[in-house]
């Protein structure tokens, strides 16, 4: 499933217009898997989708490495903290971990100016934390007996 | 209990060691930095930019069928109306002459989208050293000037787009009276506004004038299209001004771009007068 969310990524992204608020599937690879795991495996995990996200754009070489780390980690804990198989508190979990990414990408790499970090923090990540929220919902659903998962109205 | 403590400590030891490890990245040298990026695009990414690469050129295809089917549809319209010609031939243009006016000084590419936030600095294109790109090599839309090629792998190429805080590219007017600095000027990349700077006090330059390369610098050559002249933003009494100017190039829409891989030190003959300005 994990695979299938990266090729998804890469492959259904390009169709699904304007980037700036497509779902982000490599994101929320990161926070399925970091639902099942513990916060270590997490961790390593979100490091790792963050070297190849700093390698695809490598504007602020370890920005993101440090926010996928951080949101893996965070997502495993906050597994432990929020019970997560209610369909609000997951959707409220992945656009968290939509925020979190952004706003620990844009404030450790210091790439944007005030205004664009206000735009981007304010409208664009808002935006794309709705519709990875939306797709993550709809994968945890497809998923959920592979997931051990009972998502509870 | 001991074992979940000791899992408890392992994950505390993974989560400092990992951000240790970002923070040793985001602190290396620039040059190592675009190493290690671009072995992974080499390696762990290669197949997943074969996809996405596969799918944008089917995407591109599925749109320009759609283009084609309409350009049929057209042209036996032309044939019974043969005034369609010249709105036929404009589009034609865009869409086709910057490449042909290049014949071998440029390659065309597709550009790759991705997730991240700053997503609007850079671009990766679909073309890389086995194509002829290069470092510094500068990248063009149909409209004009889009950004500059920073690193390079043989099948990719990341490009800094002029709304990096970074770009500067030089400008003139067309006439080449007046000279400036062109920089991003910030904020909402949807306003596709720039700053042109270090304009002499005694030279004006009215709202709507094209402002073009200057080809100083040897990146980018002479006469491609940067913008229009919108506004005096603010002036340094005496000593010289900054104006507001419309970008002729959006990232946001571009989708696919020619990338110049033989230097030249003119390229206005590549846009007419009408070219986006």
């Amino acid at each position: 499933m994990l695979l299938l969310l990266a090729v998804l990524h890469f492959g259904l992204r390009p169709w699904l217009g304007n980037g700036r608020f497509a779902p982000d599937f490599l994101l929320l690879a990161l926070l399925v898997y970091a639902i099942g795991e513990r916060p270590g495996r997490a961790v390593i995990a979100g490091f790792l989708v963050g070297l190849l996200s700093d390698s695809l754009r490598p504007v602020a070489f370890g920005s993101a490495m440090l926010a996928y780390a951080v949101v893996g980690y965070l997502g495993a804990w906050g597994k432990a903290v929020f019970f997560a198989e209610n369909p609000v508190v997951a959707a409220a979990f992945f656009f968290g971990g939509v925020v979190v990414r952004d706003v620990l990408v844009l404030l450790w790499g210091g790439t944007g100016d005030p205004a664009g970090l206000a735009w981007q923090l304010g409208l664009w990540t808002p935006l794309q934390g709705l519709a990875t929220a939306v797709t993550g919902l709809m994968v945890l659903y497809v998923f959920r007996r592979w997931l051990s998962l009972r998502l509870s109205g | 209990m001991v074992s979940e403590r000791f899992a408890s400590r392992w994950d505390t030891l993974a989560f400092v060691a990992c951000v240790g490890l970002a923070l040793v990245a985001r602190a290396l040298p620039e040059r190592v930095q675009e190493a290690v990026a671009a072995g992974v695009r080499r390696t762990l990414l290669a197949p997943f930019l074969q996809v996405e690469r596969q799918t944008s050129w089917l995407r591109a295809a599925y749109r320009e069928s759609e283009a084609f089917l309409a350009e049929r549809d057209s042209a036996a319209l032309r044939a019974i109306r043969v005034e369609g010609l010249a709105e036929e031939n404009r589009r034609l243009r865009e869409l086709l002459a910057l490449r042909t006016r290049l014949p071998d000084a440029g390659v065309s590419a597709v550009v790759l989208r991705q997730a991240t936030p700053t997503r609007g600095l850079t671009v990766l294109l679909s073309k890389g050293t086995r194509d002829g790109i290069r470092p510094l090599s500068p990248v063009l839309s149909p409209r004009g000037l889009l950004g500059v090629v920073r690193s390079v792998d043989p099948t990719t190429s990341v490009a800094v787009l002029w709304t990096h805080p970074d770009f500067r590219v030089s400008a003139m007017t067309p006439d080449g009276s007046v000279f400036g600095m062109v920089r991003p000027r910030g904020g909402n990349p949807d306003t596709m506004t720039m700053l042109l700077e270090g304009v002499p006090y005694r030279d004006t330059i009215p709202p709507g004038t094209p402002l073009l390369t200057s080809g100083f610098g040897g990146v980018y050559p002479r006469g491609i299209p940067i913008g229009t002249v919108v506004a005096v933003l603010e002036e340094q009494a005496g000593l010289a001004r900054s104006y507001v100017v419309r970008a002729a190039a959006h990232p946001g829409s571009t989708n696919h771009v020619i990338v110049l891989v033989r230097r030249l030190t003119d390229a206005s003959a590549a846009y007419g007068p009408e070219e986006g300005l």
